[in-house]
Order: structure tokens, then sequence, then C-alpha cells
């Protein structure tokens, strides 16, 4: 036989061989051993939002590690956690959710409302109920299987302007307000928020000037905003573009001078980081969990875990919602085994997924370990905590200046504009 | 095209064929059962993974044409590829056209956006031209973001595709489309490369000036070149729309462009097999890396604090890109064209 033939002949067994037994390897391969409970985490840990998706992800696991080791897992026994990076890429995380669904996750978890707007609709056909810690009213409005585990951009930018018009507010008529926006459910959801309830709350909102995740300079779009004498800028964004916008406005002798408040996704410990606690103080925020070192309950674990896991993560709150997050995974999944059942979860498939999110996700009650507003569903409000508080940057410290304001369940899509 | 010793060609027909031996036909079918059969065999994630790198092989080989065959270098890939997406998912959703208008259109309205932004080719070449098409892509999804019909940022639904009244829902079904558009997309750019329009096209690539003294009508072919190139970005983007079911313009990002770029010149620049080798490479690299690599790490270096293994991806990948093309500048269809020289020299060089 010739090398050639040989050749040929070896491919096309080959080729016979897989086609035939590949398969049957496929279905060999699920042996009978013990199935757990599987949840899918998938984090931007690398690529443009790093800075916050790495300590994130941290976080996620860090508290499943605190659930499976401490507290004894799900009924006994471990959750298992399928964690992937999406790098903030959105095909990424499109054939990460995929893959989740086929691992037989119950359900799946995102940090970044981006991530989520770009897999939504693959969960949402599917049935497949996911969570997103950072919350944009396009994600749930109007609500189907997905849930934000806090609430959203719109509602930071309500409880932001109306504490803006009952204590810093003291000059005649309406003040102007500025929005500079992340150009991404992130940025625009703040501004569905004022579209919807400035006039009500008599503040005139200005053009919005949006920007992108790999800015770095806003002096041309700051000028444009200086020029129209606003007397409040918020910005709805990721850290590293509201340092480039808040030093910017420095330099353009806006700041200090008018009020600055930013969205849950730009006030963190990575901002003061980034942009110096000089040039940020004073800056207001809105997040919806507790500060490090806060008296509650679930501050003392997370704060063990934290710094002898990943101790440079201290004090950034974003590890607070993941790790807050991840908690609220491990509840669902206790409720739900309570309501029916170990085998029906470890299972996966659509059977999980339906009672995950009916006997789960929809029976809990929960606070968190005071680590932010207590969860629970209202039917018609996929918004699992519907609290926020205001934090001030201090002496380059975030520090609460409210107690934690309720924020309303907004019906973004009886608004005509919403979607456009 | 370089034959095993032996193999004669008696007619035109002959000499024109793609599958000349037996041996090629044989592997060609034992690919096709190969292929069509994977749905048996692969999970909803693997095969999501294939109707990704589907979708990208018809974007990539429109690009393969537009700059491996005719030169014409774009860095705004991506933005052509949202305008098909954009066009499929208004026409459908907003308008509740059928699919396959919505399919056709938005080959047609990327096709005539690209013969815009390909305007600048008559006069400027290169770099100069690679600048004009980045503007193209930061154009395009501006506009995508401030018009109210595309949805803006909040994005865009998009139905499932559908024909005759078969809804494309299942990854099997959506496999086999996007297979099948694939498949005629490789084989249009298969043929056109043989043609007199092909022969124009690589003239204009090697040198325009001598091609313009020759006859080729530059303006027309080079706007052909960006016509085709972008109609084929459309056609993916519609088939990419229908598939991820919501579309935001952050999906089409800069930085996808240029990957485009990376994966036609992995491949093998003016190669028709280069964008199957680069697409397949770079996809399957970032998917292992991220669903495989940085997982196993997790698992297996359990000393290590979690979430370490997540600076591997990045690194990894940049190093294989970089030792590829140290390797192998001249793409992977290259070294495929090498394995089958020595293959069938072997075991005499005569």
């Amino acid at each position: 036989m010739t090398f050639r033939k040989w050749i040929s002949t070896v491919v096309v067994i080959s080729l016979a061989l897989m086609l035939v037994v590949l398969p049957v390897l496929g279905s060999a391969c699920a042996g009978p051993g013990e199935k757990t409970i599987k949840v899918g985490i998938t984090t931007p840990s690398t690529g443009p939002a790093a800075e916050k998706g790495a300590p994130m992800g941290h976080a996620n696991l860090d508290a499943i590690k605190y659930v499976n080791e401490e507290l004894g897992g799900i009924d006994g026994h471990p959750i298992e956690v399928v964690w992937l990076d999406n790098a903030y890429d959105a095909s990424k995380v499109v054939t990460n959710v995929k893959r989740f669904m086929d691992e037989d996750c119950v359900l799946y978890a995102t940090a970044s409302s981006k991530m989520m707007s770009a897999s939504m609709e693959i969960a949402n056909r599917a049935g497949f109920p996911g969570i997103a810690s950072f919350n944009a009213p396009v994600l749930h409005r109007p609500p189907q299987h997905i849930y934000g585990q806090m609430p959203d951009y719109g509602d930071d930018w309500s409880a932001f302007a109306k504490y803006y018009m009952e204590n810093i507010w003291k000059g005649p008529g309406k003040p102007k307000m500025a929005m500079h926006l992340l150009n991404n459910p992130t940025g625009y959801g703040a501004l569905d928020a004022a579209k919807a309830a400035a006039d009500e709350l008599g503040i005139e909102i200005l053009p919005p000037e949006e920007h992108s995740t790999d800015t770095i300079s806003e002096i041309e779009s700051l000028t444009r905003i200086k020029k129209q004498n606003p007397d409040v800028l918020y910005i709805s964004s990721t850290p590293a573009p509201t340092a480039v916008i808040i030093k910017n406005a420095v330099e353009l002798g806006m700041y200090p001078g008018i009020t600055i408040g930013l969205g849950h996704a730009g006030i963190t410990k990575a901002l003061v980081d980034i942009a110096g606690a000089d040039i940020v103080e004073g800056v207001y925020g809105v997040f919806p969990t507790v500060n490090w070192g806060d008296e509650v309950p679930g501050m003392a674990k997370m704060t063990e875990y934290c710094q002898n896991l990943h101790p440079k993560d201290y004090g950034n709150m974003d590890y607070i919602t993941s790790w807050a997050q991840s908690l609220i995974i491990a509840e669902v999944l206790r409720v739900a085994v309570a309501n029916v059942g170990y085998d029906v979860l470890a299972k996966g498939g659509e059977e999980a997924w339906q009672a995950v999110e009916t006997q789960g996700i929809q029976k809990l009650d929960y606070d968190v370990g005071g680590l932010h507003g207590p969860v629970s569903y209202s039917p018609g409000d996929n918004r699992l905590s519907k609290s926020v508080r205001l934090f001030q940057i201090q002496n380059g410290e975030i520090v609460p200046v409210t107690d934690w304001i309720e924020a309303p369940v907004v019906k973004y899509e009886e608004f005509d504009w919403f979607g456009q | 095209m370089s034959l095993p010793s032996g193999t004669r060609n008696y007619t035109y027909a002959q000499d024109m064929a793609i599958l000349r031996t037996k041996t090629h036909w044989a592997l060609f079918i034992g690919f096709l059962v190969l292929l069509l059969a994977s749905p048996l065999y692969l999970g909803n994630y693997w095969l999501g993974v294939a109707n990704l790198i589907g979708i990208t092989l018809i974007a990539a080989t429109g690009l393969n044409l537009l700059t491996g065959y005719c030169g014409q270098l774009s860095i705004g890939h991506a933005g052509f590829i949202a305008v098909g997406a954009y066009t499929s998912a208004v026409l459908t959703n907003r308008l509740d056209l059928p699919f396959l208008v919505g399919l056709l259109c938005a080959g047609l309205m990327a096709g005539l956006i690209g013969l815009i932004f390909g305007l600048p080719s008559i006069r400027v070449k290169g770099f100069y031209l690679a600048i004009t098409t980045i503007a193209a892509q930061f154009i395009i999804i501006w506009v995508i973001n401030h018009w109210s019909v595309t949805g803006g940022f909040v994005g865009i639904k998009v139905p499932y595709a559908s024909i005759a009244g078969f809804e494309f829902r299942s990854e099997t079904s959506q496999f086999y489309l996007i297979m099948s558009i694939a498949a005629l997309c490789t084989f249009f750019a298969k043929n056109l490369a043989r043609t007199r329009v092909g022969r124009a096209f690589i003239a204009i690539r090697d040198n325009d000036l001598a091609a313009e003294v020759m006859g080729i009508n530059l303006l027309y072919y080079k706007l052909l070149a960006f016509f085709i190139g972008c109609f084929m970005a459309g056609i993916a983007g519609s088939l990419l729309a229908h598939w991820i079911g919501y579309l935001n313009a952050e999906q089409f990002s800069l930085t996808e462009s240029i990957l485009y770029i990376g994966m036609i010149i992995i491949g093998g620049l003016g190669t028709t097999t280069g964008p199957i080798f680069g697409v397949v490479f770079i996809r399957l690299l970032q998917q292992i890396l991220t669903v495989e690599i940085v997982p196993f790490l997790e698992r297996s270096f359990t000393m290590f604090p979690a979430g370490f293994a997540t600076g591997v991806t990045p690194m990894l990948f940049g190093l294989v890109i970089i030792l590829f093309l140290i390797l192998e500048p001249r793409g992977i269809a290259h070294r495929w064209a090498l394995f089958k020289s020595a293959y069938r020299l072997w075991p005499f060089s005569y």
C-alpha cells in the first residue's frame, strides 16, 4: 500500500469512527455519579471593564466557597460553579450562556448590564433565568426571565435627583442638570429615568453627552456642557471613564463649583484609585450596598474571606455587590430545593430553570446579611433589591450620607420613547 | 493548481473542476458527512460556537475578497456587519417582513454603504484607505446609537429566522441554515476568484497602475470589491442578528474589525481556504482559552486565589498569534499547501 493510500484509508476510517463513536461517547460520559446543582457565573475579568469585573469575579467565587465550606452548600451538597470570563465581549457572553445551558446550570449570573443585555434574549427565549448584579431598565422592562439583583441605573438617577432637590439645591427655579453617559445601557438607563421624572422633580435636563469605556479625554464635551452653566453634572459610567470626566472637569474649572453625582457603576474604590482622592473629593454617588466596615451581620465573614483570598480587593464596593450576588444565588437554590426537592434542580434542564424561577427567585425573602437592601420578589417587578443609598467621597473614603432609599418601580415600557 | 502525478485533464470542465481526484471527492464527502452529522454529537454550546464560526466565515470571506484579492484594506468590517444586522432586525421586527427579505436587504444595504465608503479607494490606498474605513466603523456605529429606528443604545430585539413558516428556533436548525449560506459564500468566492473579475481584483492588488494600463477599470472593480465584500458582511450580520436575538451596537466594535483582519492574515490572504483556517483558528482559540484553559487552571491550582487565571487568556491569545505570525507569516493556507505538496511527492521529490 502506498503512503497516499495509507493516509487516505486512515483518514476515512478516522472520520467514520468519529461519526459513530463520538455520539456514543457523549452519552456514555454522563455517568451515574452524584449530580450537583450547577450555576453559571460570567464576569468581565479581562478586557475593558476588568477593573470592575476582576474583583467581582473574585467575590462571586469566594462567596460560593464560603457557602460550600462553612454553610454546608445546599442541602448538604456543594454548589458547583461554572465560571467563565467574558472579557466584556458580546459574542463571548452569548456562547458562555449556551455553555451554561449545556452544562445543566440552573441559572446564570452576570456582573455587567452590557453582558446581560447581549445574552438576555437567548435566555429569555429558552426560559433560562439570569441575575444581573448591575442592572438597567432594558434588562427587566417588561419583566421576563432576567432579574436585577439591585435597583437599576434609572433608580440611581431618581434617588440622586431627589436627594439633590431636597438637600443641595437652594437656588430659585429649576436647576440645570448635565448628563455624561456611557454609550450603553449603563449610561442610557439613567437617561430613561431622567426623561420619565425630571419634570415632576423640577429639574431641567441639558442635552446629554456620551462617552465610551476607552475615552482618554472629555475636554470637548465638557466644554460644551460648561457653556450651558449647569448646576449639577450626573455621570452614569464605569470608574475609568468617570475618572477621566471628573479630572477634565477639574481642569476646566467646573469642579468644585458644581455638584457631581454618579450612578452605581461609577462610585467605587477603583474610581478613587484611578482619579486620585483630591480630584474626586466631595463627589456624590448612589450605591445599593453598605460600605466596608459597616456594622452589619454579613460584614465579618466577607471581610475575612476578602482579606485572606484577595486582600487587594478590600475596600472595593464591587466586591460587596458580587459577594451578595452569590449569597442570593445560594438562597435562591436553598428556597427552590426546599420547595421542589434537590433532585429536580440537580437534574438541570427546563424543569429546573422553571423551578428555580417560580419556586426560588419568586419566593425570595432574604436580607443578605444586611450587605444591601432586603431581597424579595414583587409581581411585575424583576428588581430583587429595591433600595439604594447615597454616598459621598470624603478624604478618599466613600462615606454614606443617607439611609436606605426605596426606589419605586417605573414601567418604562409604557412610555412611547422607551427603546427608541 | 498542482495535482498528483498522473492526473491529466482532457476537457475544459475537468480543468476547471474544484474536486479533481477520487481522493478529493472522498475527503470532501467525508468532511460533509462529518459536518452535517455534527449536531448528533455536539451539544448546544459547541453548535453555538460552530454557528459563530459560520457567521464569521461569511464576513471574513467577504473581507478576503476585498482585502486579500483586491488589496483594498478595510478596518471597518464590523461596521458593515452592523449595517446588515440592523437592516435585517428593523425589517423583520418593526416592519414584520419575512426573514429572506431581511437577509437579502441586509446584504444589499451593507453593499451600498460599502460602495459609499469605498469611493475614496479611487484616490487613496494603503494606510490612507484604512483610515477612511475606520471612519466608516465609527460613523455607522454612531448612527445606529442615535437613530430611533435602530433602538439606539437600548438595542433592538430580533425574531427567529423563518422560511416558509419554519422557524429556526433550535441551535441545530440554525446550524444548517448558517452552514448552508457559509458554504454558498465560500463556493461563490472560490469561483469569483477564477473569473475575469477575480483576475482583475488580483491585478489591482498587485499593481493598480499596471492594471489600469492593461485596461482594467479601477473605479468599477474597486467598487465592485467593496460591494461584494460588504454584501457578504451584511449577510453575516443578518444571520448574527437572528442567531443572537438582540442587537446592541457594542457588539460591533473596532476590536472586532481588527480581529477580522487578523483572521484573514493568519488564515492566508488571497486564498479561498485562508478565511476558513483563520476563522476556525481564532474563534476556537478564543473559546478554548476562555472556556477550557482558564477554568482548567482554576480547578487545577486551587492553592492560588480564585480568579488568578483570568490574566492568562489575553497573554496566551497574544502569544499564540505572535508566534504564529513569526513562524508562518503566509498563513495557515500556505502551510496546508506545503503539506499537500509534500504528501503528493512523498517519498520522492520528483
